[in-house]
């Protein structure tokens, strides 16, 4: 296996740990709520299933526990914006705080603690594929979530009543309104939704990818996650890509670093934040004209 | 519009003054119910307020901790030791600094997340300026050499985010926030690298700032040098808001982008300006920490103090008197969670739980939330 291989293997698994949280983040950019506290629910997410993960010894539960734990941050989130209407980012960030703090108090005593992975599932015949096989169809369970789940948002987003509604209510909401919906509902449940994908991504760092519980492990993926979807102009496939591309430029600096370049590891880490920066501005003039009507308003703080 | 009933006792910078004398006819009635709001409020303030104390105090019971025993000590290890106002005031120079960084460009309708990689710029900078000159020329010209390094690069580091938003309309919340991972990795680079201390075992850090060039106690060794400067810098950051033309623009701006454009003001380059200033004001803060508390670089020299900054400016509307005095509160806070490891086997980030909490209760009940749906 050379290196480009291995960039690629490890940039599918780190990928798809933005790829999750980022298509919750879209639906609930989608319904025209941002939620930054994206990071804190991944960080939630990712202790609650490592707790949940070394109780039971089963990685699975583990995945729902951290789904629910980043539901429960999201919810917190939906209530400030959607209830209470406070500014979305200022929200978000407090969010993001309040879980750092509660993950880092709670998680003292799993430092240093091993759980039982979630196992690595080759797909019958595709994964034999020559080059491709390993890299796309040799990993865990949820890699091929991530997988579904980009078409599912796809298929809901442009091709069902329920997809409409979500969009109508991040552009229009009175129209909502008017034909017998309910805009703050769709809302709340379109954040906490996204803030569960965004706890099963957590999960999938703790107990699929990196089997290891440190504080703030995140390190700054969630605010990825949501400068992908800003990236991906809130497009399902965009966000495959650019979830993707963070993966690979973070799996290319461990990768490096293996094979005994002498550059240093910490200029290495910066690279897939310069990257998605580098994504983002590439794209942030066109992305920004398509934004929901309704979450420009909350991103630009314009009446 | 928002109702006038609605908008009753909390001024906010972004809006018209509140109305003093309502139109005439319904002026009884909307007082009154004005003042029904404003209790209602009172009450769902308090009820916040106490419901995040609850939450903490929960936090803390759930750890097997004694609530009223970590009160007391957060309270006695931020205000009552010996030199602990000393203490607190020091250490709240970064954050009062940063979080006047989140403050001058919230006026503008800017949303700057990047008080920590401004703070880790600016710390960098003097720290190259510092170590370069600092043997060689006097204090107070390698102090001022240092300052200027540092605000130049928190400007210039805030400026890159600022750019990429009046040109590109790229999200600052968003540019802000990876430039701060950004900022981190460059400095650890360097104290890794480039920068280590020979001389130094275990954590690797930078060379120390010779003597000369480290910030002096004044007035009976009372006030540090960095105390006074924050101080100055405060006031400055107030004249700047309130009393020029430039603030003014920035009110205008936030208040309403397109009405600013249309009245003929440089919209774009208020929001940059803004940033810029912003920005050199972290990077100050970050020279300040340097050279009056740390005196070399090390990994964690922030300490999360850029985000801790962002959210008292929150609590403080984005006012610069109550932006400084809430820095100051979360200073305490943050200093007050440190006994908790030694006598309460809590880990020193249940405070950032508070401090989270604290701020839930503004943002709720804010007066410039979005309109309705």
């Amino acid at each position: 296996m050379n290196g480009v291989e291995q960039a690629l293997i490890g940039g599918v698994d780190g990928g798809t740990a933005i790829l999750i949280p980022a298509l919750g983040e879209l639906i609930g950019e989608r319904s025209g709520v941002v939620n930054l506290g994206t990071e804190g629910c991944m960080l939630a997410g990712a202790l609650a299933a490592f707790d949940a993960g070394t109780t039971t010894g089963s990685a699975w539960v583990g995945v729902l526990v951290g789904a629910a734990a980043g539901a429960s941050f999201g919810l917190l989130h939906a209530w400030m914006t959607v209830i209470r209407r406070a500014d979305q980012l200022a929200s978000g960030l407090v969010v993001w705080f309040l879980a750092l703090g509660v993950t880092s108090v709670f998680g003292v005593s799993y430092i240093n603690k091993s759980v039982v992975p979630l196992p690595t599932l080759a797909v019958p015949g595709l994964s034999r594929i020559p080059w491709a096989g390993p890299i796309l169809f040799k990993h865990d369970a949820l890699v091929y979530l991530g997988y579904l789940l980009v078409a599912l948002v796809w298929v809901v987003l442009y091709r069902t009543r329920i997809g409409l509604t979500l969009r109508a209510t991040g552009e229009r909401p009175e129209v909502v309104t008017a034909t017998g919906g309910h805009p703050v509902r769709i809302q709340i449940l379109a954040v906490t939704l996204g803030a569960a994908l965004a706890g099963i991504g957590g999960a999938q760092l703790s107990v699929g990818y990196v089997d290891n519980w440190f504080n703030d492990m995140t390190s700054g993926y969630g605010f990825v996650a949501v400068a992908v979807v800003l990236f991906a102009a809130w497009r399902p496939a965009m966000v495959l890509l650019g979830a993707y591309l963070f993966g690979v430029a973070l799996a290319t600096a461990s990768v490096v670093q293996a094979h005994g370049v002498a550059i240093n590891q910490y200029l290495l880490d910066a690279l897939p934040y310069l990257v998605t920066l580098t994504a983002l501005v590439a794209v942030a003039r066109r992305g920004s004209r398509q934004a929901p009507e309704g979450l420009r308003r909350a991103l630009t703080h314009s009446v | 519009m928002t109702l006038t009933s609605d908008r009753t006792e909390t001024e906010t910078p972004a809006e018209n003054p509140p109305e003093t004398t309502p139109p005439a006819a319904g002026g009884r009635v909307l007082g009154l119910v004005g003042g029904t709001i404003g209790l209602r409020r009172l009450g769902v303030a308090l009820g916040v307020y106490l419901a995040c104390l609850a939450v903490f105090a929960l936090v803390v019971i759930s750890k097997g901790a004694d609530p009223l025993g970590v009160a007391n000590s957060m309270v006695h290890s931020a205000f009552l030791g010996t030199g602990s106002i000393q203490q607190l005031l020091l250490r709240s120079v970064p954050i009062v600094l940063a979080a006047l960084a989140v403050a001058i460009p919230a006026r503008a309708g800017l949303v700057n997340v990047g008080g920590e990689g401004q703070l880790i710029v600016g710390a960098v900078a003097a720290t190259g300026v510092g170590v370069a000159v600092g043997h060689a020329v006097p204090g107070p010209l390698s102090w001022l050499l240092m300052a200027l390094a540092g605000a130049a690069a928190g400007g210039l580091w805030a400026g890159i985010s600022g750019i990429l938003r009046t040109s590109l309309g790229a999200n600052e919340a968003v540019t802000t926030l990876l430039l701060n991972f950004v900022a981190n990795d460059l400095m650890l680079y360097l104290i890794y690298q480039p920068w280590k201390d020979p001389n130094s075992s275990g954590q690797p850090q930078s060379r120390p700032l010779a003597a000369q060039a480290q910030l002096p106690y004044i007035l009976g060794h009372w006030l540090n040098l960095a105390m006074i400067v924050t101080g100055v810098a405060a006031v400055g950051a107030l004249l700047l808001l309130k009393r020029t033309g430039w603030g003014f623009g920035l009110r205008v701006v936030g208040g309403n982008p397109e009405g600013g454009r249309r009245a003929g003001l440089p919209v774009n380059r208020l929001l940059l300006s803004s940033m810029v200033v912003g920005g050199a004001f972290a990077g100050l803060g970050g020279m300040l920490n340097l050279a009056g508390t740390e005196f070399q670089l090390r990994p964690d020299i922030t300490l999360t103090f850029g985000y801790v900054a962002f959210l008292a400016s929150w609590l403080g509307r984005h006012d610069p008197v109550k932006v400084v005095a809430a820095s100051i509160l979360f200073s305490a806070i943050a200093l007050g969670g440190n006994g908790l490891q030694l006598g309460y086997g809590l880990d020193g980030s249940v405070v950032d739980i508070l401090l989270g909490l604290i701020v839930v209760a503004p943002l709720v009940l804010a007066k410039n939330r979005r309109k309705a749906i």
